[in-house]
């Protein structure tokens, strides 16, 4: 083809100095010299396409003089280039821009009961130190109960949940400091380089950190606490707050009423409101920390580019705790996806898999975050303690500092791929959304609103109600399968305690309690039935959980085709249509009869002649007048 | 058949415009105003939407893939290092960060939902030109102008040594045969316009506003600068950001 033989490049060079340097680029490129005939601008269009593609970047110099010798074997290649980390990237970044499973600042998950907020008061000494504590802490001290653990009269000031201040600091008495708090030093002194540098020095802002001061109760190490009972009464309207507080006492609630004295377990939110020995746990694994005690202080600093991967980000900033586990919820998903196309298992495990892989940072969440969000008033139903979607009995033992070891883990019986990640969960916060893009990604189909008038309507069931019910006639029951997941959040709602149809909350919906109403939709509730959120629709789907979706999805023959309609359209560069009806049917073939496996897929889509000659254009195609 | 058309329209008309005497009853008493609207009424709703996607033609290099492509040109940099990189001395005069250019280039945002740029726009193309510069200066005065140059096996843009003189037209092009491979991926001669005479027209009317008289300073040789206006050509070339 005339091409410039790339040896006399080298041969030219007035550089002697170097000439065993000089000479084995020679040898690297003079050799393509005389193959060079052999190659056809498709062909190297071809390879570079295969190079952007499998390898994800251009081809290399030596990868090109290699290219250009007769016996390199293009197929070869491909073959090496399918078990690399590149192609798992390639596969991960065409179904990450389907689902978009990354979250931002406007979810934040900060619940009281695992966040450390830092107070900043004067020591004895009258020099600045700081103390962390928990928000709705349970302190047996009447004047500190559920607020931080020195009083006004200790430290001078008073404050909000917010953080505003009232009064002027003074210097805290040595043995009122002793008696309420204790040093310990926590866990994420281990991840230094995650962390703002707010949290990297004391409180004179030059000295490191070595450890932290904590009140008492926080700093409890005890697994199980007993139900705390108060027997205080609600305060005479317009009586002063005591013990100058700015904060009313908390009172004992319908829970700590009935199980006064009760021995629970301190992994989650029910028992670290209601007792005050569930502290943060040795390390203070338990919690979160936060540089301030304000609604949501800075923590640490984390990539904020991170699309070439966290290990390499194109910048980075500081940031809050909750940011810290959304950070770790995108990157589950990243890796989830990343296994499947690396491992090459069976894609349909995409929605079905029980496995997921952890790092450090997600034991934490799921052992001890997770649980946070857990059971508010569900303790009505009898559940105090959360069924997670993930069995925390079966998560590896890995520090909260260890960012980077990943390990595959099973999650039980209720999870199912990455509709049951904390990040797919959140991200499409509302029953019908996870059930929207699920119908989108996976069946590739989309909801379209029929031609007909939008009457007014008291009709609570949208798959009768005139207008709404040709799109939710399907999307009412595929949403049912969330309805035992609370919407926002991972919250199982098992069965045995939240019956589909319940005898507890039957009534006039207009006299429901709040706990019900929590749980239950007045909406189709009457003395006779009173059905679970969601699950209207269909109290069968409901109970198969979101694996009853995830399975029927997967082996409804939508699946197969929207899985080669998408990974062609991310090669390809352009959606599949009626012309690719043969490549369509044959790739769908390769697919299936290989085990839904995406290699096999890949390694025929990328043979066949629409992608070979994808980029067959002459270069001036896209020019009128100037082809340079 | 035809002719009872005009017969039928006309009864049809007729018909229509007879007055209903129960419509004028209850057109007199009050009537529940029951907001109420057709689909097709509303705006965007009355049609399908047009499929504009485009059905073939070459794919724009992924974002991820040209950040790739400009770390591994630029040296095998990690993205935060080779920003330091790109800015020298000149803070950004050259290459601001990449958060400003990530958008741009058409990287997807997640957390926002901001879907994949697959189709090039004024902005990117203004980008790949920015950071597109400032690969080739960095390069041309890393690889071209410091002295001693490094081994040739260490420079990534201008992989070739250049002539002690103005090269002729045959120096250039085997030199620009090197360039040409790295950023487009195959040989220069089989470019379907003559594409190496056209760059030597390039390099060398650059070489001569850089060597005439009262040329603005400029922190290259003249034929650095000429070699550095040739990666700009190739930078910015439709074939590098597209496959």
């Amino acid at each position: 083809m005339g091409g410039i033989p790339c040896g006399t490049v080298f041969a030219m060079t007035s550089d002697m100095k170097r000439p065993l340097l000089v000479a084995s680029v020679l040898a690297l490129t003079a050799t393509a010299s005389s193959a060079d005939a052999a190659r056809t601008l498709t062909e190297y269009r071809y390879f570079r396409a295969l190079s952007v593609d499998l390898a994800g970047r251009l081809p290399s110099r030596a990868e090109l003089a290699a290219f250009e010798k007769p016996e390199f074997d293009v197929d070869k290649w491909i073959d090496a280039q399918l078990v690399g980390k590149a192609y798992a990237d390639r596969l991960r970044r065409a179904y990450m821009d389907l689902l978009r499973l990354d979250i931002g600042n406007t979810f934040a998950f900060r619940p009281a009961t695992t966040v450390l907020r830092r107070q900043t008061i004067l020591g004895p000494d009258g020099k600045k130190i700081y103390v962390y504590y928990r928000n709705g802490q349970r302190r047996s001290r009447e004047a500190t109960d559920g607020v931080f653990c020195l009083t006004k009269a200790e430290v001078g000031v008073a404050w909000t949940t917010a953080g505003v201040a009232f009064g002027d600091l003074k210097a805290v008495d040595a043995a009122v400091l002793a008696a309420n708090t204790v040093t310990v030093k926590p866990w994420w002194l281990g991840a230094e380089s995650w962390l703002a540098p707010e949290m990297l020095t004391d409180a004179d802002g030059t000295t490191k950190t070595t450890e932290v001061r904590v009140c008492k109760e926080e700093a409890s190490t005890a697994s199980t606490g007993t139900v705390f009972w108060t027997g205080r009464k609600a305060p005479v309207a317009g009586a002063p707050i005591p013990y100058d507080r700015v904060q009313a006492l908390p009172l004992d609630d319908g829970y700590a009423n009935t199980n006064k004295g009760k021995t629970v377990a301190c992994d989650h939110a029910t028992a670290v409101t209601h007792t005050t020995d569930c502290g943060c746990g040795p390390s203070l694994e338990r919690c979160m920390p936060a540089a301030g005690n304000n609604v949501e202080p800075v923590a640490f600093t984390l990539p904020s580019g991170s699309m070439l991967g966290i290990e390499r980000p194109t910048s980075t900033e500081k940031t809050t705790q909750s940011a810290w586990d959304r950070l770790w919820w995108g990157q589950e998903a990243v890796r989830y996806l990343e296994w499947l196309a690396r491992d090459d298992r069976d894609f349909r495990e995409v929605l079905t898999g029980k496995s997921t892989l952890v790092n450090g940072p997600l034991v934490q969440f799921y052992k001890h975050q997770a649980p946070a969000s857990c059971c508010g008033n569900g303790w009505y139903f009898g559940y105090d303690k959360p069924e997670g979607l993930v069995d925390s009995s079966k998560l590896p033992a890995l520090a909260p500092t260890d960012a980077a070891n990943w390990k595959l883990t099973d999650r039980g019986p209720n999870a199912s791929g990455i509709l049951t990640m904390p990040v797919f969960l959140t991200k499409y916060g509302t029953r019908r959304g996870r059930a929207h893009v699920l119908y989108n990604v996976f069946q590739c189909r989309q909801f379209v609103a029929e031609d007909v008038k939008l009457e007014p309507s008291t009709e609570p069931d949208l798959t009768k109600r005139p207008g709404c019910s040709t799109c939710h006639a399907t999307l009412e029951p595929m949403s049912a399968y969330f309805a035992r997941v609370l919407e926002s959040d991972w919250t199982w709602l098992p069965p045995a305690l939240f019956p589909a149809n319940s005898d507890k909350c039957k009534s006039d919906p207009l006299k429901m309690s709040g706990a019900c109403k929590s749980f239950y939709d007045p909406s189709f509730t009457s003395t006779s039935k009173s059905l679970l959120r969601g699950a209207y629709s269909s109290a069968a789907n409901a109970d198969a959980g979101p694996s009853g979706l995830a399975s029927k999805i997967a082996t409804s023959p939508e699946f197969s085709s929207c899985v080669v309609s998408n990974v062609s359209a991310s090669f390809l560069g352009r959606p599949l249509g009626t012309d690719d009806a043969e490549m369509r049917a044959r790739l769908e073939k390769t697919f299936v009869d290989g085990g839904y496996k995406l290699r096999a897929l890949v390694k025929a889509l990328v043979h066949e002649a629409a992608y070979r000659t994808a980029n067959n254009l002459k270069s001036d195609a896209w020019r009128e007048t100037e082809g340079k | 058949m035809f002719t009872k058309r005009p017969q039928l329209a006309l009864l049809a008309l007729l018909v229509g415009c007879a007055r209903d005497p129960s419509a004028t009853e209850a057109a007199s008493e009050p009537q529940p105003t029951v907001p109420s609207s057709s689909a097709s009424d509303l705006p965007g709703h009355g049609s399908l939407a047009q499929d504009n996607t485009p059905k073939e033609g070459p794919r724009l290099l992924p974002a991820e893939v040209y950040i790739q492509a400009y770390l591994d040109i630029f040296g095998g940099l990690s993205p935060m290092a080779a920003e330091l990189a790109s800015r020298g001395k000149e803070g950004s005069a050259l290459f601001d960060a990449w958060r400003d250019y990530t958008a741009s280039l058409g990287m997807p945002d997640y957390e926002k939902d901001i879907a994949r740029n697959g189709q090039t726009n004024a902005m990117m193309l203004a980008t790949f030109e920015r950071v597109g510069i400032a690969l080739c200066d960095r390069a041309a005065e890393r690889e071209l102008d410091t002295t001693p140059r490094p081994a040739l096996d260490k420079r990534t843009v201008f992989a070739f040594e250049p002539t002690p003189a103005a090269p002729t037209e045959a120096e250039f092009a085997t030199r620009f045969d090197v360039m040409h491979r790295i950023f487009i991926g195959y040989p220069a001669a089989m470019a379907e316009t003559p594409r190496s005479k056209r760059f030597f027209d390039l390099y060398t009317s650059t070489v001569a506003k850089h060597s005439a008289k009262g040329a603005p300073a400029s922190g290259l040789s003249p034929q650095s600068a000429g070699w550095a206006a040739v990666c700009y050509g190739l930078v910015r070339h439709p074939e590098f950001h597209t496959y």
